[in-house]
């Protein structure tokens, strides 16, 4: 192998585009207030998740889902709905008619109930991602799985409702070469927040919530907002570029 | 993979003839395979020597240049490596405490104060010189270590068990209680550093240690300011020493010759020898006949030290050995008379492991025990009779003993003394000897006073201009005084004299805690300009044409044109070259024109020392030699920024780091940022791996990737904690946290490793098809072999540690184990040395009579086909990583071998994703094996702390301390993972490297350049922050000795890089050159 060039860097023979909001008017203002909802609910929730971080993280585990569902639903093309340019026009179409056909609301129920349940699974490597990182392996195991499951649904969950289980699609998100856009500046934001939030942990200021895993959350619900705001406006369409 | 060589050039003779004698090296292999091609080609090249010739000149040329190059480019990081020197110097001489040495003496006739009318005939040395004398003979005991709560009964409950060291010397406290008036118990504490040596000094002297001298641990040197002992020698007492022989360093010529006996201090496996010593002639001179043959005793004892560095406090030989100590005592007692006055002492206490050094709690609080059959002393107040449960409740300091013993004897208090008397020993049988407690506090005060002002003067300070001038103080107990004799005042006096004394020895600490400020601003100047120097010639080497063609047509194509162009005169483009030169040149003239103006300055700066002067003079005009020289070649800068993520990435490890170390917290947790950051980059090369077009390059990216990622996981298992990261770790290193030697599963590691890791360097070996040549011999049997003898060597360790066959004599499993030690060092260093010298790169070379055609369209009628061919550089190189390697793990514990050796296996990874990934001209790289370097430091059980310090490695192969071998063993010990990680640098250049490859030495050189960039930079910032924050309170348990330990670790990384891995580089070149050719 050693004689072939020293590979390139690939790219994809057919270069995924943004992925678009739905063209009404409720998902731009949804997906405006989706963020300043979720970042308000979690500063109301902050002292509680100080106090009790288990409890908390699990009780509100379902109304973020809530939220997450929600947003998906209203905002995002589900995944198969945008293959086509005509399915778009034609949830414009219905959209204006305020009369979605039944089948397709079924069949956004059953993506988001199917992204649901992707993200799910995909808390076990978040999970073993920040074991890696250094999480304690000993204790706080629930506490890294609760933080890996919030982590989930802010990154994870978007992504599958709007791309699917396409494996080639995945592989150039897990390389995170897929085009910025809100649902993938999103996760890109949680994740990068979640990593610069185990800056604050070794610090001696004995606060409480220093305790893990309150930053690495704090830090993925910041990310979160940010990267879906930046990544839906500023730096929307452009790509990470390691070289 | 089997990769068809490009056809052999041109001409036969670009090979060397073969080896003499060896007719099947791989030189000969390929020249004769090279010939019988060449024969069988039938357009053959021209053989009249007309084209030939210029190729063999050709590589000449080539092979002199690469000399040229070299040698430039070891100067370059020799001057670096001298800059690194003279910065850290400076600023060294100006962080470390300073405190100037005064010649003055106490005199008997001359007491600091006009001494108490009410004492009578004092003055002269038989009825005693400041103060009545109450002894005539003393015995100093000295048990190293002594730990106060070693002293106080332990009541085990259920979830707070006895120790080992509980209860096991209860002497102490029982006389204490049960005989008030002949002996008192005290937590004696001890000023850091703690080590032996400076804290016998501040035990005689009564003054402050300075850090400075802690490195003189090892040699000892003798003291020459007035101290006890000088005292008593002038006041004509015969002085016998027993024990450590650090005494008789300090104390040369001051000992009755014919009675002392001194051992050994540093065999610190040895747990019996010095005691026994001790005890067999102390108990003689204690007896009637011989008891008039010495007035003054110092018996040092080291068992309980020793046990505590070899096992750790909570070890059943901590037991014994306390428990030896209590009947010792318990003898020494029945056998003292009435005139002589008894000390027992700890010099300083052990920390959780055992060791010492530092200054936390458990180091300082030692414990000191006086007992008298005269039954002069008394307490205060009443509760004071049971000793102090704790260390923190009524302690002394160690330098109060001074005072106490100089007026017990009726000896002057040495004119340094910063200490006061000791209450339990002036107060009186009633404990209200009021009048003699303010007498001996207020001469003692003088004392203090007098050796201020004669400081101050010798220093040219004015002392009012010191904050928080005790002088007020005085004045107020002299006033004091002056009331009439009532016994209220005396106790005023008293407490106000020891005001003044504490206020005097807070002073003096802040005082002698001066920093020579413009010292360390040059020191840091010199290193900064050092790390620009050192980026700027990382970033003018960078390669131009980055993008990497590799077909064997235009190679051939290439090469014919060189040598048309060499025949011609005019020789190829130089891309060996590289700026060392223009840089070296700058050095040197610039160094040279400052010294030539030398002389004028040092008149302009009014001078300093001439050695002091030199070295801020050759370095700083280096420096803007090389600068200039820089600017001059570039006139302006290109982007000092880097282009790349991984570049970034690069710069976010070292910078961060940096920065953190600036906060205690983040240099405490030092162990879990290199792991995130390790994680990091791993994650983002599996990431990265996806973008790969071919699957298998894909799958072999992600796989390498997260074997690096899951190997540091498994490797920050291994822990050693420091005692400020507590309650948050757990040590792992050690069978507990208690002990310093390993859990008997531990011992398995070593045995596994020499299993398992030579087939995983066998496995990256053959994928590349590698594992031919020595290869085999030399991974496969010596290696291993190496690996076994020192498994073996660990477990006979741990059957000496834990006496599991007692009916071995003492040092038999020593003298069986030493020997293999010495075995691997001599296989690995001596033969290792000679196999890697001569070698054949690990290829094999087979020819195929049947033409491949469709790989040449010229079809040559026959195939050379060679295997390996394509990483024939780094697999040759990595021989000498492996010898080096075989000695780091013999002188790491169980568990640290366990962790150097998933180490050595995250490098190959490394260097595969880094080939598979294009980023072998990356910083990241180098870096990336710098962050390995530091991470497996504290997985190989160490903490930038002093206490971490694995001394008994020095014992591994020697029976002795042998210079300069012991100092060597330690430091290989402590910065094995350091060391390996810059002897494998080249490797990120020279892995999966073709031998004709040009360019290697240039972009080795950037490569060392970033690594030791690294450790420039972390050390950089830790001597800031040590500069910065030199008035922090966590000075000397944090932020100093992380500066000690990343300067050592830029020195040691420099000598790696210059004597290892550019010298292997070169000799691997040589070699790889000799065979296929010069690129």
């Amino acid at each position: 192998m050693s004689t072939l060039s020293p590979s390139s860097q690939a790219t994809p023979t057919k270069p995924s585009l943004p992925i678009d909001l739905l063209p009404i008017d409720l998902a731009r203002l949804v997906s405006q207030a989706h963020p300043a909802l979720l970042l308000a609910a979690y500063y109301i929730r902050f002292p509680v998740l100080v106090a009790d971080p288990v409890s908390t993280l699990l009780q509100t585990l379902l109304p973020v889902a809530a939220i997450q569902v929600v947003y998906a639903v209203i905002c995002l093309p589900a995944v198969g709905s945008n293959a086509k340019p005509a399915l778009v026009k034609k949830a414009k179409l219905n959209a204006s008619k305020k009369g979605a056909e039944p089948s397709q609301v079924t069949g956004k129920a059953f993506t988001a109930i199917f992204s649901l349940l992707l993200s799910l699974l995909t808390t076990l490597p978040l999970f073993a991602l920040q074991i890696l990182f250094g999480a304690p392996v000993t204790s706080h195991l629930p506490h890294t799985a609760l933080s890996s499951a919030h982590i989930s649904l802010l990154a994870l969950f978007p992504l599958f409702y709007v791309h699917g289980t396409s494996a080639s699609k995945w592989r150039e998100i897990v390389s995170i070469y897929s085009p910025i856009d809100e649902v993938f500046g999103g996760s890109l934001g949680a994740l990068l927040g979640a990593w610069l939030g185990a800056v604050p942990i070794p610090l001696d200021w004995d606060r409480a919530w220093q305790a893990w895993p309150i930053t690495v959350v704090t830090g993925a619900y910041i990310g979160y907002g940010v990267g879906k705001m930046v990544g839906g406006w500023l730096l929307r369409g452009k790509r990470v570029e390691f070289e | 993979m089997a990769t068809q060589a490009p056809r052999p050039r041109v001409g036969t003779p670009s090979v060397p003839k073969a080896v003499p004698g060896n007719t099947n090296s791989i030189a000969a292999q390929y020249a004769r395979a090279k010939a019988l091609k060449d024969a069988q080609e039938k357009g053959g090249l021209d053989r009249n020597g007309r084209v030939k010739s210029p190729l063999v000149r050709l590589n000449e040329w080539k092979a002199a240049r690469f000399g040229r190059e070299w040698v430039w480019g070891w100067g370059f990081f020799g001057w670096l490596f001298f800059i690194h020197i003279t910065g850290l110097y400076f600023f060294t001489r100006g962080f470390l405490l300073t405190r100037l040495v005064l010649e003055e003496k106490s005199l008997c006739a001359e007491p600091p104060v006009t001494l108490s009318a009410s004492y009578k005939g004092l003055g002269d040395p038989e009825n005693g010189c400041w103060h009545p004398k109450t002894f005539d003979k003393a015995i100093v005991l000295i048990i190293d270590a002594l730990r106060y709560d070693f002293t106080v009964p332990f009541e085990a409950s259920g979830e707070d068990p006895a120790q080992a060291y509980h209860n096991a010397l209860p002497f102490l406290w029982e006389t204490a209680i049960r005989e008030p008036q002949n002996a008192f118990l005290l937590p004696f504490i001890a000023d850091p550093p703690t080590s032996t040596l400076q804290r016998l000094k501040g035990l005689t002297t009564g003054t402050l240690p300075t850090f400075i001298d802690i490195g003189s641990n090892f040699a000892g040197t003798a003291i020459e300011e007035d101290n006890l002992l000088m005292q008593m020698r002038d006041a004509g007492k015969r002085i016998v020493h027993l024990g450590d022989d650090t005494w008789t360093a300090l104390f040369p010529g001051y000992f009755e010759g014919n009675i002392s006996r001194a051992y050994d201090s540093f065999n610190v496996w040895d747990l019996h020898s010095v005691d026994n010593g001790v005890n067999q002639h102390i108990f003689p001179l204690l007896g009637e006949r011989r008891k008039d043959e010495w007035d003054v005793m110092v018996a040092h004892y080291l068992g309980v030290d020793h046990a505590g560095h070899r096992y750790g406090p909570n070890h059943p030989a901590m037991t014994g050995k306390l428990q030896q100590m209590d009947g010792v005592l318990r003898d020494v007692v029945r056998a003292l008379d009435d005139d002589t006055l008894l000390v027992v002492m700890g010099d300083h206490g052990m920390d959780a492991k055992g060791d010492h050094g530092g200054e936390s709690d458990d180091e300082v609080q030692a414990a000191l025990w006086m007992y008298s059959k005269k039954g002069v002393f008394g307490r205060t107040q009443p509760s004071f009779v049971t000793p102090p449960l704790h260390a923190k409740e009524r302690p002394v300091d160690q330098i109060d003993l001074v005072p106490t013993l100089a007026l017990l004897l009726g000896l002057p208090i040495p004119f340094n003394n910063l200490g006061k008397p000791i209450e339990e020993a002036f107060a009186g049988k009633k404990g209200n000897a009021w009048e003699n407690l303010a007498n001996v506090v207020r001469t003692t005060a003088a004392g203090i006073k007098r050796y201020q002002a004669a400081y101050f003067a010798a220093r040219g300070i004015d002392e009012s201009t010191i904050d928080g001038s005790p002088r007020a103080l005085w004045t107020l107990a002299e006033n004091t005084l002056a009331g009439n004799g009532k016994q209220q005042m005396w106790q005023d006096a008293y407490r106000t004299f020891s005001e003044y004394q504490e206020k005097n020895l807070k002073v003096c600490r802040d005082l002698w805690a001066r920093f020579d400020v413009p010292s360390m601003c040059l020191g840091i100047v010199i290193l900064a300009a050092g790390v620009v120097s050192l980026m700027l010639f990382a970033n003018c080497n960078t390669d131009d044409n980055t993008a990497i063609v590799d077909a064997p047509e235009l190679d051939r194509t290439e090469l014919q044109l060189e040598i048309d162009e060499f025949a011609k005169g005019n020789p190829p483009t130089v891309t060996e070259e590289t700026t060392s030169r223009s840089l070296v040149r700058g050095a040197l003239i610039g160094s040279l024109l400052g010294v030539a103006a030398g002389p004028t300055v040092w008149i302009a700066t009014g001078g300093g020392t001439l050695l002091d002067f030199g070295l801020a003079l050759t370095s700083v005009s280096g420096l803007i030699g090389v600068l200039y020289q820089e600017m001059r070649r570039r006139m302006a800068f290109g982007n000092p920024f880097p282009t790349s993520f991984w570049g970034w990435l690069a710069v976010i490890f070292t910078v961060s780091q940096s920065i953190g170390f600036a906060s205690n917290s983040y240099t405490i947790w030092e162990d879990s940022i290199t792991l995130f950051f390790i994680s990091t980059f791993g994650i983002a090369t599996a990431a990265s791996s996806l973008r790969l077009e071919k699957k298998s390059e894909m799958t072999l990216g992600v796989y390498h990737s997260l074997v690096f990622v899951a190997l540091g996981w498994a490797a920050s298992f291994s822990k050693l904690c420091r005692e400020e990261q507590m309650p948050y770790c757990r040590s792992t290193y050690y069978a507990s946290a208690n002990s310093s030697t390993s859990a008997p599963w531990q011992l398995i590691i070593p045995f596994v490793v020499a299993i398992v890791l030579p087939s995983i360097i066998k496995s990256y070996y053959t994928s590349s098809r590698n594992y031919e040549g020595l290869a085999p011999l030399w991974i496969g049997w010596a290696f291993r072999a190496g690996l076994f003898m020192s498994a073996v060597f660990w477990t006979l360790d741990a059957a000496d540690d834990g006496e599991w066959f007692p009916n071995l004599g003492k040092n038999t499993l020593k003298s069986l184990r030493v020997p293999m030690a010495q075995t691997v060092f001599a296989m690995a260093l001596g033969a290792g040395s000679v196999a890697f010298g001569w070698a054949d790169p690990c290829v094999s070379i087979t020819t195929e009579a049947v033409p491949n055609a469709a790989s040449y369209t010229d079809g040559p009628s026959a195939t050379l086909t060679v295997l390996g061919y394509a990483n024939t550089h780094g697999t040759r190189y990595f021989l000498l990583v492996i010898n080096l390697l075989l000695c780091i793990l013999m002188v790491q514990k169980p568990m640290g071998g366990g962790a150097i050796s998933l180490m050595t296996w995250q490098i190959f990874s490394l260097l595969e994703i880094l080939d598979l990934n294009s980023l072998t001209t990356s910083p990241i790289g180098p870096v990336l094996l710098a962050l390995l370097g530091s991470f497996h430091f504290f997985k190989t059980g160490h903490q930038a702390s002093l206490a971490s310090i694995q001394w008994e490695s020095a014992f591994i192969p020697l029976h002795t301390i042998k210079y300069p071998w012991s100092p060597l063993l330690v430091a290989l010990n402590s910065f094995g993972a350091q060391i390996l990680a810059a002897a494998a640098v080249p490797l990120v250049v020279l892995w999966k490297q073709k031998p004709q490859k040009k360019g290697i030495l240039k972009s080795v050189l950037r490569a060392l350049a970033w690594h030791v960039a690294y450790y420039a930079v972390v050390g950089l910032a830790t001597t800031m922050w040590a500069g910065w924050l030199r008035r922090h309170l966590m000075l000397y348990r944090i932020f100093s000795p992380k500066f000690m330990t990343a300067a050592l670790v830029l020195l040691v990384v420099d000598i790696v890089g210059l004597v290892v891995s550019l010298v292997g580089v070169r000799w691997n070149t040589w070699k790889v050159g000799e065979t296929f050719g010069w690129g």
